[in-house]
């Protein structure tokens, strides 16, 4: 190539470059000012797995099969299943604790379980200074559900 | 006496104004980078659009330890911001910023403004030499073989406009504008030469090969923290400031324009210009050094001289 086509050519892309850069300037940033602006959640995201409450019942959907406990990777599920007085097992779980703090929202546990008793909620503000305050009891999980959204259910999306 | 207030007075205005304008620029720079990637840039620390920035950076870095490295030339490492800082604030004396506004109208202004930002380099040598350490060093010498090529052109550049105006004091170039038109539009050649060499002598990118981050960490001042690291920085942005004035006083018609009084004026051009060379520094990738020395030399110098010789030969021929 010659000089002057050398030179041209810097032009040029140099213009077109500058002008890309003034466009997006007067674009709308991408960013958002977090704690005032928050962003919508994406459809079939991740967060908590929280429990579902039948509602036609007002009974857990949970039946203490214990297939999430086995498949979760980092063993933060734990259950336990109700017992009557007579020793008989019951079909839900006395307790059922979920620990955030290792929980590594992988999705599986809701995956893995056949009767839909789990979901993901649309809540992400859950940190603490105590990881005491991150093991979720049975009853916090299921107010967890009661006020928030869904984004994803058992067996896939299903929004 | 009066002699001495007035040159007080005159010391004390141009560093005020060298730590406002540096806040400002540096504030302006991170919204304009904030903007052109679709950030918002910085926004928290408070004012409109988070202009304190700035000062809360200063605060902070005044309220770093001063750390010297282990085997540093004590003295050298010790005095480069300062020496930094000379030329940056020198430079403030020959500016034509009103009709009737120089802090000191010399008849050689042109040539006292391109020997004193030269040492520039001096305190950048002296960095990267007393730090003790390679990263330094290489910045420096990368420092110099820029400044010292880019130097050369960035003189020639100006050389058009000298001969039209006939004259080195920048309020005669200035004020030869009023009937004359910007020299911008004859000189195109020598503006974009001179456009050029001053942002490689401001080590700004595409040229700041003497700081690259990704090759040699920060350069001369990567051993610098705390205040004497902010002194380079305010150099820098001073010298920003003074060289695109520089350039608008020489190519733009520096106080001249209608309606709103001269200074206005002037700073209003400078900011503008300061704005391209910054809107310069985010859209283009930083080129290697054998592009920067083949730029210089072969390219810039050539066409500078090229300008000259046209430029005397129309006048010759008028
Ligand atoms: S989302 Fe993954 S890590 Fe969290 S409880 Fe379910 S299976 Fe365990
Ligand atoms: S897999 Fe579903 S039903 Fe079984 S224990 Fe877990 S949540 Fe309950």
């Amino acid at each position: 190539m010659g000089l002057f086509d050398r030179v041209w050519n810097a032009a040029k892309s140099m213009a077109v470059g500058h002008a890309i850069t003034i466009r997006e300037m007067f674009h709308r940033p991408v960013t958002v000012r977090y704690p005032e602006e928050k962003p919508p959640f994406e459809r079939g995201s991740r967060s908590v797995p929280v429990l579902k409450v039948n509602e036609a019942t007002g009974l857990l959907n949970c039946v203490a099969c214990g297939l999430c406990e086995r498949s979760c990777p980092p063993s933060c599920i734990e259950i336990v299943q109700a017992v009557d007085a007579a020793g008989k097992k019951k079909p839900w779980p006395e307790t059922f604790e979920l620990d955030l703090s290792h929980c590594m929202v992988c999705n599986l546990c809701i995956e893995a379980c056949p009767f839909d008793a789990l979901e993901m909620a649309d809540v992400v503000e859950l940190s603490s200074y105590q990881v005491q305050d991150l093991i979720f009891s049975k009853d916090q999980l299921t107010e967890l559900w009661k006020t928030s959204k869904a984004l994803r259910v058992a067996g896939g999306e299903r929004i | 006496m009066n002699i001495l207030l007035a040159a007080a007075l005159k010391v004390v205005g141009v560093l005020v104004f060298v730590m406002a304008n540096a806040f400002m620029l540096i504030w302006l720079e991170r919204k304009v980078s904030g903007y052109i990637q679709r950030r918002y840039g910085p926004l928290r620390v408070g004012g409109p659009a988070g202009i304190y920035q700035s000062a809360a950076d200063i605060l902070k870095l005044l309220a770093k330890e001063d750390f010297m490295p282990g085997g540093a030339d004590r003295w050298l490492w010790l005095l480069a911001p300062v020496v930094s800082m000379v030329p940056a604030v020198l430079v403030y004396l020959v500016l034509p910023i009103g009709r009737t506004f120089t802090l000191q109208d010399l008849g050689v202004g042109l040539v006292f403004f391109s020997s004193v930002t030269s040492f520039t380099l001096l305190a950048i040598f002296m960095a990267g030499w007393g730090s003790n350490n390679k990263y330094s060093l290489l910045g420096a010498m990368r420092a110099g073989a820029q400044l010292f090529s880019y130097e050369v052109p960035l003189i020639l550049s100006t050389i058009g406009v000298v001969l039209i105006a006939g004259s080195l004091r920048l309020q005669t170039i200035v004020a030869a504008q009023t009937q004359h038109g910007w020299f911008f539009f004859e000189q195109i050649v020598g503006f974009i030469v001179f456009f050029i060499a001053s942002i490689a002598e401001l080590n700004r990118t595409p040229f700041d090969l003497a700081e690259g981050e990704s090759e040699i960490i920060a350069g001369y001042h990567t051993e610098y923290s705390g205040m004497r690291w902010a002194m380079f920085m305010l150099a820098e942005y001073s010298n920003l400031f003074t060289s695109s004035a520089l350039g608008v006083a020489l190519f733009f018609g520096g106080w001249h324009g209608p309606w709103l009084p001269g200074w206005v004026w002037f700073l209003l051009k400078t900011y503008i210009v300061v704005f391209v060379g910054m809107w310069i520094r985010w859209t283009l990738p930083r080129i290697r050094i054998d592009q920067l020395l083949d730029l210089g030399w072969k390219f810039l110098l050539p066409v500078s001289v090229a300008n000259i010789l046209g430029t005397a030969l129309v006048l010759m021929v008028r």
